[in-house]
């Protein structure tokens, strides 16, 4: 549905330092996919996502939107934001506070230049779009009178309005209270798939990525680092920036002993680990073992065979609600271990761990 | 970022996404244009006149215009103990002013932000009211009221106490300060206000919780907290006082109290015109203006700093002033009474009558609306009217335009060097207005383009002055608008010209209107740079009253002239108090709706 091809953007940071904020990006996406670009703050996400809208003019790269060629910095082709087709949702949802919902949603149907609307067009694509996202009845509201919900529902509705090529979301969920934003989250990804129109959704929430997304491109210092479907960059992360962006990981020190396919046994300070290779790893090189909170197991014996196994002496509990955190000391640094409250511990408990080898990760160091 | 080679990533700089604007773009883009434009106009309006000035100044004075470069302006403009007294007069009466009305303001200020005195917003009508007020028509007023001889204030207190001679004397440096006071005064109320209005109470109640005393607290904590304010407002007066012209001119002159501003007046209207020695004695006027501006700007930006400290959960609390609650409003309704409500009331008395008249003491006549129907019938006036009108309609409509595409461009398309055109727009602030007429006169006189005794050259001065106002008005409206408003609108397909008209225009309308009105008003008020400026047959509203004072009409009927020029703009400024609430009530209901 589109491509961006070695994107490059610069920005003049005081001291004129040169900053790459988009640093030779390439991404295509399929029609009716959900795209998220998740990253910490900084690292380049929203100004592909502005780039991609013509917000933002590249330095360097192309960018095609539905076989159409918007930006080609090489030849110089740069179609204004007006004309690329697209809706967008930004972080301050930019409802116009002096228009109604009516008027808010009507505007792109208004401006248009493909074709004239008629009103009564105007009258029916708007309707359509508010009943959408639930909001049929509010029309001749003052969009100032509107609750936070409400405003993005209306910008999701203006987004949508024109049934645009891609749909561009800036964090949108972000301004909404922990509740609303679960919520939306669903109704989000009805809402996508019920349309099927291609969307790019920026975040560095990454629960927000994991559950909304058909893929996800990890960003860091301007770069793509990693791609794939939420379950394999949440089981296979590439990198220790990936496994410790995407959900939270433990990793223990060690050195690559054995490795035959896809498998390795790794040497590390609490004995060896059976560990899975997400790539091609030497023996004999360091690594890093990543295994998340959720995936290991406290026992107050030894378990049994085919586990990697540590002890520890739990030092810290919080207690969640649904599952109970601890923070186990394992000699040299702590573990963080997430289980179900049935199983207990006290503070202070000698502890044996155990982590299937499929749920541990060897990654370069 | 090993080596130093590798490009620096944002994140490690930690600066926000802002774009770097018109990074490697043509510059026959549209905006890049448009900026472009700006520069060379605004650029054209600050520049033109001062480089003029200069020149001037180092030049010889041939009497036909500038010669070759030297000194000798300076060597006699600063050669006799003339200007050392000017030089004095100068600071005094400026810095007379700054403390009178600081003390003045300071105190209204008080009363209405920090006490629960009744009538609070009473007040600041009545300070606006005084905006409304031509400067020139209050000293005018003061003369009336009390000059040792035809005061009528005077009058009343030799015929109480059977006095030979006046007690008071407005034809001194007392005096002088004091007219000027009792009309800048309510400036410094508006100044100091909001900065005692977000004071927080709660930092003098720390200083009481941790073993302070109550007389501790208000040099240890709450002048301190003020002190950016109280700094800035200093500066802004004094500045002020030293560009005050019409003071000086009405009450100063026959006193022989010269300052700078009427010196350098006098010296271009001398026969023969002395151009050089007006530009030498400008330069350090100027000079003055440009640090007292300097420091001012400085002062605010702390101001702003000291500002964001309140931040969250701040609670107004007012001091209780229990039984003194009405003694002090009493006393704040006098100030203003005896500072604003006197020279007013003289004015209007003055205008039924005749003949010197003197309110509540002695009748000159019968009152009678003869002088208006003298004035109303009085081609001058009415030829004046019209040419006040039509600069002040032109002015402010050209500097709305002009300051909208200014500071749309400044903050958003080209917003890191956007400082530069701000900067730009804002220098004329430090330029006395007798300084931008002669200046302009000067220019004007050496250009070969004909507008000199034309209504053009007032238009240029005057859109020279009030540039500063309108970018003030119209790039803080901007900032109140959030970018995502716009990036949106050009995202559902709106070209540049459907985002000005659909988007910014309608939000911004009430900021450009306020704009509007308020360079309005200072135009029509005019005076200090129009004297330069008029020709025979471009008399304005500020130059034909100065006239009739001068020139002997009578008392009534220049007083008839002053109310007619005060009651339209006391509509005029009550209307543009309407548009601001409206506007801050807007804000405010946005910014309830985005915390809701």
């Amino acid at each position: 549905m589109f491509a961006i091809d070695q994107l490059r953007k610069t920005f003049k940071a005081p001291g004129n330092v040169t900053v790459n904020a988009v640093d030779g990006i390439s991404l295509d996406v399929e029609t009716g996919k959900l795209i998220t670009l998740l990253g910490p703050s900084g690292c380049g996400k929203t100004t592909t996502l502005r780039c991609l809208a013509g917000l933002e003019r590249p330095e360097a790269g192309r960018i095609v939107i539905a076989g159409e060629t918007v930006c080609d910095v090489e030849n110089g082709v740069f179609v204004p934001p007006s004309d690329r087709g697209i809706g967008m949702v930004f972080q301050s949802y930019a409802i116009w506070p002096h228009m109604t919902v009516f008027e808010n949603v009507a505007f792109p149907l208004r401006v248009a230049r493909e074709r004239k609307y008629s009103s009564a067009e105007i009258k029916d694509k708007v309707a359509r779009a508010l009943d959408m996202v639930r909001m049929s009845g509010y029309e001749n509201r003052p969009s100032t009178q509107l609750s936070g919900g409400q405003q993005q529902r209306l910008a999701f509705a203006r987004g949508l309005v024109r049934e645009p090529k891609i749909l561009l979301l800036d964090e949108p969920l972000s301004n909404l209270d922990a509740k609303l934003r679960e919520q939306m989250r669903v109704e989000l990804k009805r809402l996508q798939k019920g349309l099927g129109v291609t969307t790019v959704y920026v975040t560095h929430d990454q629960s927000e990525a994991l559950a909304l997304s058909d893929e996800i491109a990890v960003f860091n210092a301007g770069r793509i680092i990693q791609r794939g479907s939420p379950q394999e960059i949440y089981r296979h992360p590439k990198s220790q920036f990936v496994a410790d962006f995407i959900g939270s990981a433990n990793f223990l020190k060690g050195m690559v002993k054995e490795a035959a396919g896809e498998t390795a046994l790794v040497e590390t300070p609490h004995g060896v680990f059976r560990c899975n290779l997400g790539q091609t790893i030497a023996v004999g090189q360091s690594v890093l073992v990543s295994a998340r909170p959720e995936d290991f197991v406290l026992y107050d014996k030894p378990p049994g065979e085919g586990l990697n196994v540590l002890a520890g002496r739990i030092v810290h509990r919080v207690f969640l609600g649904e599952v109970v955190d601890y923070l186990i000391d394992i000699g040299e640094g702590e573990i963080r271990v997430r289980v179900k409250p049935e199983f207990d511990f006290r503070i202070g408990q000698k502890v044996h761990i155990g982590v299937a080898p499929q749920k541990c990760v060897a990654l370069p160091s | 970022m090993s080596g130093g080679t590798e490009p620096l990533t944002v994140a490690q700089v930690g600066l926000d996404r802002r774009p770097s604007g018109a990074t490697g773009a043509s510059i026959l883009r549209p905006r890049n244009l448009a900026l472009i434009a700006c520069i060379v106009i605004a650029g054209w309006l600050v520049f033109v006149p001062l480089a003029a000035l200069f020149y001037t100044a180092f030049t010889e004075d041939t009497g036909l215009g500038p010669g070759p470069a030297s000194l000798q302006n300076f060597v006699e403009a600063y050669s006799s103990w003339h200007v050392a007294r000017l030089f004095g007069n100068s600071l005094i009466f400026a810095g007379g002013t700054a403390l009178v009305t600081l003390v003045m303001g300071g105190l209204v200020a008080w009363v209405v932000e920090r006490t629960d005195a009744p009538c609070g917003s009473l007040f600041h009508a009545l300070a606006l009211l005084s905006f409304a007020i031509p400067g020139l028509l209050t000293a005018m007023a003061w003369i009336l009221v009390l000059s040792p001889n035809i005061g009528w204030v005077n009058a009343l207190i030799k015929s109480a106490f059977g006095l030979k001679d006046g007690p008071l004397s407005i034809y001194s440096m007392g005096g002088m300060i004091w007219a000027l006071s009792s009309h800048y005064f309510p400036l410094a109320y508006l100044t100091l206000g909001p900065a005692l209005r977000v004071l927080d109470v709660r930092m003098e109640e720390a200083a009481l919780v941790s073993g302070a005393r109550y007389w501790q607290v208000m040099p240890k904590i709450t002048l301190p907290l003020l002190r950016p304010a109280i700094l800035s407002t200093v500066l802004l007066l004094f500045m002020l006082g030293m560009s005050s012209y019409e003071v000086p001119r009405l009450i100063g002159r026959p006193a022989r109290i010269d300052v700078f501003t009427t010196d350098i007046q006098a010296a271009t209207h001398s026969a023969p015109p002395e151009f050089g020695i007006a530009s030498a004695l400008s330069f350090t006027l100027l000079c003055i203006c440009i640090v007292a501006v300097f420091f001012y700007r400085r002062s605010t930006r702390n101001a702003e700093a000291f500002a964001t400290i309140t931040g969250k959960g701040y609670m107004p609390t007012r001091i209780k002033l229990r039984q003194w609650r009405w003694p002090v409003t009493l006393a704040t309704f006098l100030l203003f009474a005896i500072s604003l409500g006197l020279p007013l009331l003289t004015l209007v008395w003055q205008s039924f009558y005749r003949n010197l008249a003197q309110p509540f003491v002695g009748s000159a006549g019968l009152a009678s609306w003869e002088n208006y129907q003298f004035i109303l019938h009085y081609p001058i006036f009415v030829d004046a009217v019209k040419t006040s009108v039509l600069l002040a309609v032109m002015a402010a409509t050209i500097i709305v335009l002009l300051t909208f595409v200014m500071a749309w461009i400044a903050l958003r398309a080209v917003p890191r060097s956007g400082w530069a055109l701000d900067s730009l727009a804002f220098t004329p602030v430090a330029i006395p207005h007798v300084i931008i007429g002669a200046s302009v006169l000067f220019a004007y006189l050496m250009l070969p383009i004909p507008v000199y005794n034309t209504i053009w050259i007032l238009l240029i001065a005057y859109v020279t002055m009030y540039l500063p106002y309108g970018m003030r008005f119209i790039s803080s409206g901007l900032t109140q608008i959030h970018k995502e408003l716009e990036e949106s609108a050009e995202v559902s397909g709106a070209r540049v010209r459907q985002v000005f008209l659909r988007i910014l225009l309608p939000l911004l309308l009430p900021v450009l209107l306020a704009a509007w009105i308020y360079i309005f008003v200072l135009a029509v008020r005019e005076l200090s740079a129009s004297v330069f400026l008029v020709g025979p047959g471009t008399h304005v509203l500020g130059t034909i009253s100065l006239t009739m004072w001068e020139e002997g009409g009578s008392y009534g009927a220049v007083s008839a002239l002053g109310v007619i020029q005060i009651m339209p703009l006391i509509v005029i400024v009550a209307a543009l108090r309407w548009i601001e609430l409206r506007v801050q009530r807007r804000a405010a209901a946005a910014a309830a709706e985005a915390t809701a």
